[in-house]
């Protein structure tokens, strides 16, 4: 089985992007053997009220039977934005949305705002993942309009901190993946997966020796980053720095085990 | 378009034997044969089209540091890369000097020693020492390099010191590689640029003047606007666009295809060796033009300087 924890539908500002609706995505999917893709709405990002992004993916998800199947949906939140409790809820209870994305690099707050550590616990007592991403797009090709910062990996530590139980994914990680010996410890202990789609993602072994096999999982960033590369990075490896099953969990195991499906 | 399905699979697999059988001696160790599950057939089936196509990697670097040749070789066993053209480029913000560049070429030289088969040298040097760097090209030449590369941001490619060594270069027909800036994309370039950097309108410019030399713009994956830039290097036909870098954004091969295309686009890593794959196999493109931009296009002009690696 292949599930994409990182995709997206919606519209770039910056971009004109391609595959950016459930059906192009379908598409790619089919051309790749994707089976499922977690998903999420990139106009959350944008919207002032991302609620309306929430919306939206809920109302697509709906227009096609078969996407239920295929889609896995994830909401996006600004925990510094009015009525997001509400928000939170109408997502997982009545639209079974299975994760939630934080975008604070975007909303303008910083990672350990007390509301985001609050939204970050109420996903942790629900099960649910939160989603931090390193950058969304290049900052060296971004858009004047685009913002120009780009997290590193000790940049999530705040959270992680925060709430070690909590369910943590982290995608396109770009930049330095160093972490001092004593946030080594955390992230090895906690429940965090990094997806396969950012450039930091190359030297496997030391990749493994630091984190661990299990703290990957398959993603591709799309439709922003191209659909392949994120993919490659886990066909090409050898059997002798991967077996089948650490393959098979980096494709599909890791994501469900977080998932719970 | 890449479709991962049994059907192809199959097909690929009759079409393209020598190939194949080429891919799994790059691999080194061949893959154990799983039960075929749905999931493991559609992993041998992405590694058989990425293994089918022969690629030339046109924008690869060697050093003693960060760019070690054994890591390079084996990034493109993995990937079935054939050839890697390498260089040692002169690093900016440093001056240059001749016994810079010329320590630089000799351990690109030795890596070509070591792995004859797999390494294309090609020749760093700086026009500012002009008469040096022009030496340097016979003496490099005769060690068996062939071509200049990465030229990096000491002079621009449009300078008039470039002139002497792009005539040397048209009359011995070498490819001549030259580095493009990053930050473009936000009007103002990246304060990291060095002010001689050569900008999209430099290599028009250049190509311009020197209609009949062979130019190589490099890395669109490396951090310039690369729509900005493929408008603007549309109508410059000695100009290959390459495109390598770690910026693997979605639809860059595809815009380049229509504004560049298929005769001047060639494919290259810069050390992003799952970007560079990916992204040409994420494209929508036809086999002959994959086939062009991995290795057609950069052969035939290493053909024209003298060296057949068909």
């Amino acid at each position: 089985m292949l599930i994409d924890s990182n995709a997206y539908v919606g519209h770039w500002p910056f971009r004109r992007l391609a595959y950016n609706t459930l059906e192009g995505l379908s598409e790619r999917m089919k051309v790749f053997g994707t089976d499922r893709s977690v998903v999420s709405n990139l106009n959350g990002i944008f919207y002032k009220n991302a609620q309306h992004a929430n919306d939206e993916l809920w109302e697509w998800i709906g227009s096609k039977r078969s996407y239920k199947e295929s889609f896995i949906p994830f909401a996006v939140l600004n925990p510094t934005y009015g009525g997001w409790r509400d928000d939170l809820s109408v997502c997982i209870n009545r639209y079974g949305y299975k994760g939630v994305r934080l975008y604070p690099q975007y909303h303008r707050y910083d990672i350990a705002n007390p509301s985001c550590i609050e939204l970050v616990k109420t996903c942790r007592d629900k099960g649910i993942p939160v989603v931090f991403a390193s950058r969304m797009v290049d900052s060296r090709t971004s858009s004047w309009m685009d913002i120009e910062k780009e997290w590193s990996l000790k940049d999530i530590v705040p959270a992680v901190r925060a709430v070690p139980d909590a369910k943590f994914l982290i995608m396109n990680v770009a930049n330095s993946t160093a972490l001092n010996e004593e946030d080594m410890a955390l992230f090895r202990k906690a429940d965090i997966l990094m997806d396969t789609s950012g450039r930091s993602i190359t030297n496997w072994g030391d990749l493994f020796k630091r984190f661990g096999a299990g703290k990957f999982c398959f993603g591709t960033q799309s439709p922003i980053l191209d659909y392949c590369t994120g993919l490659l990075r886990i066909e090409s490896l050898r059997e002798e720095e991967a077996d089948e099953q650490t393959r098979e969990r980096l494709r599909a195991g890791n994501i469900k085990k977080m998932l719970g499906i | 378009m890449l479709k991962i399905n049994r059907r192809k699979f199959v097909a690929n697999t009759v079409s393209s034997g020598a190939s194949l059988a080429l891919g799994s001696r790059l691999l080194g160790s061949p893959r154990a044969e799983y039960a075929v599950s749905d999931t493991v057939e559609k992993t041998r089936n992405l590694m058989q089209e990425v293994l089918k196509y022969r690629k030339i990697d046109a924008h690869a670097h060697v050093d003693e540091e960060h760019y070690k040749p054994e890591v390079n070789l084996d990034f493109a066993d993995r990937l079935g890369i054939e050839k890697l053209m390498i260089s040692d480029f002169i690093r900016p913000h440093t001056e240059g000097t001749p016994d810079d560049f010329r320590a630089r070429n000799n351990f690109v030289i030795k890596c070509m020693k070591a792995h004859p088969d797999r390494f294309i040298g090609t020749v760093a040097l700086n026009p500012r020492y002009q008469q040096a760097s022009l030496e340097e090209i016979d003496r490099c030449r005769d060690a068996g390099m062939i071509g200049l590369g990465e030229l990096y941001n000491q002079v621009k490619i449009n300078d008039p010191l470039y002139y002497p060594i792009i005539e040397k270069c048209i009359d011995i027909s070498w490819n001549i590689m030259m580095h493009s800036p990053i930050g473009y994309s936000r009007v103002k370039l990246n304060p990291r640029e060095p002010k001689d950097i050569s900008l999209p309108e430099d290599f028009v410019d250049i190509a311009r003047r020197y209609p009949e030399a062979m130019f190589q713009f490099a890395h669109i994956g490396g951090g310039i606007d690369w729509e900005h830039a493929c408008k603007i290097l549309k109508d410059a036909p000695n100009v290959f666009v390459e495109t390598s870098g770690s910026n693997n954004e979605a639809n860059m091969i595809d815009f380049a295809m229509k504004y560049i295309g298929e005769d001047r686009l060639v494919f290259g890593c810069d050390y992003s060796f799952y970007q560079g794959i990916g992204q040409i196999l994420s494209a929508k493109l036809t086999e002959a033009q994959r086939e062009k931009i991995f290795f057609g296009n950069i052969s035939k002009r290493l053909k024209k300087g003298g060296r057949d690696v068909d």
